[in-house]
């Protein structure tokens, strides 16, 4: 057992940690979410130079054979800054489909540019009525002559304003809430029938709703065998979890650090706030929700990296507890700031919106307690 | 003790619920001057328009009970909305320390919601510490005015205030509860500066005032010089009890329940999962509780003048419950609570929920924090000071 992290490892956390620092302040990001597209290609091209984007891409693929593990490092660091640039939507979710089921031929049409940042993909899987379960898929593809037709509505895709490709999990047969059935497309966004309507997120971050209207595709854009789509998106969503949680981690440190800051430099009542216990207990809490967080994301990564198919239960686990504690922390540091806490302002606030989100992604707290006790 | 309402509550009842029916808002017409008309009405009925006023001053003089059908049945019908900074902060003051004229000059404007006010009490330093204040008000020579020099925090619809009920520091000298002096004065004139502060939930209510040599003839200075405090403690008490909203939780809670039935799940829907109708069930048994606190509370105050001590914890249980509904409506919204702005999409009651949850993390800071009130339970209630351990 070791938690420390490899040479390259390290430097590559060292280089995210300096990036966030330097392009990262609250007005700069403020000002990067509210001009299209919502990030900034600057920063995404310098992502890619970096060598970031393929990091858990394998070297056969053209990356430099990372794991969860790197993802973890950068999102982590990420989380610190709520970096606005689509990694999630790009590596993990649209790249991750790709790279665990596509032909060759997808692969190398795709990947390549996903690394070097010049293409942008994502990942449609939620609908109107699927909640968070990712096995209720309405959106059909109909075989059709040397193709499908697909036809459906997806729901809170991001990133898809600025993608070029979109990975759409579409049924081919079974009912509508069986695991077998479910097959994954990778379609052009600007393909005839496609219909996107894009808003802001609470987050700052931008989503889609899509509606998909006779859209052809033929059958080599398939990922993966026909009907055999679940196990591939399974991963993948489990993948985004992990990802996501490490940035849950990484937000939850700055809002318990910023708190602490901010009740010793705020007084009232003649004393710095962190004089009074019921506050310092408060933080303690918090605290304690954090590093309990952090050692549930390095149990659920590293028993992925391990062999993912004993690690769904810890996954759950995680999820649930990034969902309750997140929330805690945001709301904590929001009531010990006062006023102050509930004002566009302060960076906490964002923070708090942030993990809020993530909550709402891949199913929340009680939706993966009650896969964990089920399981 | 007795839970059924007597016949003449009933009737009252029943008397409050049609004059609700009969003056409704008719499709077409104009909402504010429906609203005029409305309290107009209310008015008629003898002191409806202002249900809380003692009766030496127009109101109704309502039993405890009476005060709770009225709470009931205005959190179902669709009344006119009100502010309650004039009607039910300033106001009590007037009553009590405010003398026959300003009674005479200000309570009627009140009265026929003709004047907007707003209160400028919490301070960039002066948050919880509220008696921390600095806002300065120096009196001149001649002792005709005051100077007011200074910043106020935090003040909800100054932007649109006509007036403002304001703490001032007149004297630093002595202990910081001393030396401060309650002024009005109008909003609408020079030296005085308005900055909005967005909420979270991307709002704008509460603002940021400075004041630049504003001057208060000292006719609008309330009671004393330097007893400020005295005034506005009586009424911070009042504003306590008055931020529980527990009927309009209960309305909400009903909505809630529904807005979670039409979230289909599998055969049910989403009252059917095991973990949110928990929640709900939770939410609902503090709900019942709380209730009842606030009657027990008012009817220990018409026995004997003083809110008992179970008052003191309705703050705390109703600003709490408050969040819990905005929070569960979150819940429900699922993977859409995380859309922003006014295109809504998923269900209807999605679209604004998540700024409503967030705007509703305030409802435990304002008006003293729930640690401060805490803090005055333990205080107060407990007997629990620094020492007090024998």
């Amino acid at each position: 057992m070791n938690f420390e992290l490899s040479e390259e490892q390290k430097m590559i956390q060292q280089s995210v940690e300096r990036f966030v620092q330097e392009n990262y302040d609250l007005s700069n990001r403020i000002k990067i979410s509210s001009e299209d597209p919502g990030f900034s290609k600057e920063y995404w091209s310098s992502m890619a130079e970096l060598g970031w984007l393929g990091l858990a891409f394998s070297e056969e693929d053209g990356g430099f054979g990372g794991n969860q593990i790197d993802t973890l490092v950068l999102m982590e660091q990420f989380g610190k800054g709520l970096v606005l640039e689509p990694f999630l939507a790009n590596v993990v979710l649209g790249g991750g489909s790709i790279k665990r089921g596509a032909s060759q031929e997808i692969k190398d049409s795709i990947i390549p540019s996903l690394i070097d940042g010049s293409l942008q993909i994502t990942l449609a899987y939620a609908e109107e009525q699927s909640r968070f379960d990712i096995e209720d898929i309405a959106t059909a593809a109909r075989e059709e002559n040397d193709g499908f037709i697909i036809n459906g509505k997806k729901s809170m895709v991001l990133n898809a304003e600025s993608a070029d490709k979109i990975v759409v999990v579409a049924r081919t047969s079974g009912s509508q809430v069986d695991e077998e059935g479910i097959s994954l497309f990778v379609v052009d966004s600007d393909a005839e029938g496609i219909e996107r309507e894009n808003f802001p997120t609470v987050d700052g971050l931008r989503a889609s709703e899509i509606i998909f209207k006779d859209v052809k595709v033929t059958t080599t854009s398939l990922i993966g065998e026909k009907d055999k789509g679940f196990s591939i998106l399974q991963a993948v969503v489990n993948d985004a979890i992990l990802a996501l949680s490490a940035e849950a981690v990484g937000a939850m440190e700055v809002l318990y650090k910023d708190t602490v800051e901010y009740t010793q430099q705020r007084e009232q009542f003649d004393h710095p706030l962190s004089d009074f216990q019921v506050l310092q207990h408060r933080m303690v809490d918090m605290f304690m929700e954090y590093e309990q967080c952090k050692s549930l994301l390095f149990r659920a990564t590293m028993e992925t990296v391990q062999d993912p198919s004993l690690s769904q239960r810890t996954v759950h686990a995680l999820k649930h507890l990034i969902g309750k504690s997140g929330i805690f922390v945001g709301e904590s540091a929001v009531q010990l700031h006062g006023g102050m806490g509930v004002t566009e302002e302060l960076r906490i606030g964002h923070f708090f919106k942030r993990l809020l989100v993530i909550d709402s992604q891949f199913g929340n707290a009680d939706f993966h307690l009650d896969k964990f006790t089920n399981l | 003790m007795d839970i059924n309402l007597s016949s003449e509550d009933l009737a009252f009842r029943d008397e409050v619920r049609s004059f609700f029916e009969e003056n409704k808002i008719k499709s077409g017409e104009d909402y504010f001057s429906w609203r005029l008309g409305w309290f107009e009405k209310a008015r008629e009925k003898g002191g409806w328009d202002v249900p809380k006023w003692p009766e030496k001053f127009g109101g109704p003089g309502w039993s405890p009970t009476q005060h709770y059908i009225w709470e009931q049945e205005t959190a179902k019908a669709n009344i006119p909305f009100d502010l309650p900074f004039g009607l039910g902060m300033l106001a009590p003051i007037l009553m009590n320390y405010g003398d026959q004229e300003q009674q005479d000059r200000f309570l009627p404007d009140i009265r026929d919601r003709k004047v907007n006010w707003c209160q400028g009490y919490s301070e960039p330093g002066a948050g919880s510490d509220l008696a921390n204040l600095k806002t300065k008000a120096v009196l001149s020579d001649d002792g005709t005015y005051y100077t007011v020099n200074g910043s106020k925090i935090w003040t909800t619809l100054a932007h649109v205030a006509d007036w403002i009920f304001c703490l001032t520091r007149t004297d630093d000298s002595g202990i910081k509860q001393q030396g401060i002096t309650f002024l009005l004065f109008p909003m609408k004139q020079e030296g005085i500066e308005v900055k909005p502060i967005i909420t979270l939930g991307g709002s704008h209510t509460v603002n940021t005032v400075h004041f630049t040599d504003v001057k208060v003839p000292v006719e609008n200075r309330i009671g004393e010089e330097g007893k400020g405090w005295t005034y506005a403690k009586g009424l911070l008490e009042h504003e306590r009890t008055g931020l529980a909203g527990l009927s309009k939780s209960l309305v909400e809670l009903e909505q809630l329940k529904d807005n979670a039935r039409s979230i289909q799940r599998g055969n049910g829907n989403l009252m059917d999962n095991s973990s949110y109708r928990s929640k709900v069930g939770e939410l609902e048994i503090d709900l019942l509780a709380t209730e009842f606190t606030e009657l027990r509370s008012l009817a220990s105050a018409a026995a004997g003048g003083e809110p008992g001590p179970e008052s003191s914890i309705l703050k705390l249980k109703g600003t709490e419950i408050k969040q819990r509904i905005q929070k569960l409506t979150v819940e429900a919204s699922g993977i859409y609570s995380s859309a922003w702005g006014d295109k809504g999409v998923g269900p209807s009651f999605a679209k604004g929920g998540t700024a409503g949850y967030l705007n509703s993390r305030y409802f435990t800071i304002y008006g003293g924090a729930s640690e401060v009130q805490k803090d005055i339970v333990a205080k107060k209630v407990l007997g629990l000071t620094k020492g007090s351990s024998k």
